[in-house]
């Protein structure tokens, strides 16, 4: 870390993650603030300036996008190198996560479903580097994406099941008629629970893996002695190889969990 | 020394939080290996249950240290 210390680490912290600080505005030394002070010139409603964890999402973006384009460019049945590790992916992507789920009529969504997994991989992934940001590690990203898998169940529902059976399909049928009163309000917050949670797992478990990195290694700069400066930047370097882990983990977890969810949009229980 | 008594929340919080989702996803585990080590051929399924029960159980205690946080940026 670069800033003194005498600031306390812990006090440090937090500021790592905060997006509002001018030290946000920096992506390995490239100065982004006279792009946001040429995009604050448009006329629109909204802030659009960028930050790292922008630029971030525009490389995730870029990478997933290109490296799929690349692989599919490929030609011949023997694929080698890259092309075979994203061909392995994404035949995981297909089969595992969702052909098991959705069934034969979920294939229309492996384009979506594909897209989620190697975008909140990359963007995992890309966080590691350090200097970099993990787009991921903020609740606007998770649940941005989190919302189109909300409107994707809802919509494929209502496709499937008709806009008012879906609605009614929520509580299971043949109860006594009292019951529905306190099951369909159960059952809207249970649909509603549904984004909130995966927003927030995939959030919250990206920022508590680089806090207990950044923790650690403020122990190292805590510790007084050369002699045990060593062990917290072990601990550090283990977490970090768990971190790369994590990053596949919750990214496939993103996805089978979105694959679940519209896959009971498409076949309901009855 | 000034006491924070929102910091000794946060770290409440955490601890208290992740004591039910740690018992729940040892139990997940142990389930799960004990199923794969009597039929090793239904491992593919019990591993792919296994983690999306992992994750539910997890975002419990994922909850918690979002309020710890909240907590202890306060």
């Amino acid at each position: 870390m670069s800033h003194p210390e005498s600031v306390s680490p812990m006090t440090q912290m937090f500021e790592e993650f905060d997006l509002t600080t001018e030290h946000a505005q920096h992506f390995f030394g490239i100065d982004l603030r006279p792009l946001n002070k040429l995009l604050a010139q448009l006329p629109l409603p909204f802030d659009i300036s960028v930050n790292k964890a922008v630029v971030v999402l525009w490389l995730a973006a870029l990478l997933s996008f290109g490296l799929i384009f690349y692989a599919g460019r490929g030609r011949g049945l023997v694929a080698k190198g890259l092309r075979n590790a994203i061909e392995a992916l994404f035949q995981f992507v297909k089969t595992d996560i969702v052909e098991d789920n959705m069934g034969h009529e979920g294939r229309k969504w492996l384009p979506f479903i594909g897209g989620l997994f190697f975008f909140i991989l990359f963007s995992n992934l890309l966080g590691l580097i350090p200097g970099s940001f993990s787009p991921t590690s903020n609740i606007n990203v998770t649940a941005t994406l989190a919302i189109l898998v909300f409107f994707s169940i809802i919509i494929q529902g209502m496709i499937k099941q008709g806009g008012f059976g879906f609605w009614k399909n929520l509580a299971p049928s043949g109860l006594p008629a009292w019951l529905y009163i306190i099951m369909y309000p159960l059952e809207f917050v249970s649909l509603l629970a549904k984004p909130f949670s995966l927003a927030v797992r995939l959030f919250a478990n990206l920022l508590a893996g680089h806090i207990v990195i950044l923790s650690l290694l403020s122990l190292g700069i805590l510790a007084g002695s050369w002699l045990v400066k060593p062990v917290p930047v072990f601990a550090a370097t283990v977490m970090y190889g768990f971190e790369i882990f994590v990053a596949f983990i919750q990214a496939y977890i993103f996805a089978i969990l979105t694959a679940l969810y519209i896959g009971t949009a498409i076949h309901p229980e009855h | 020394m000034e006491i924070n008594l929102a910091h000794l929340g946060a770290g409440l919080a955490m601890g208290l939080g992740a004591l039910g989702p740690g018992i729940g996803i040892g139990i997940l585990a142990g389930k799960a290996l004990e199923g794969m080590a009597r039929q090793p051929e239904a491992s593919a399924t019990i591993r792919t249950s296994m983690f999306i029960g992992l994750a539910f159980a997890e975002a419990i205690a994922l909850y918690s240290f979002v309020m710890a946080i909240l907590l202890f940026t306060k």
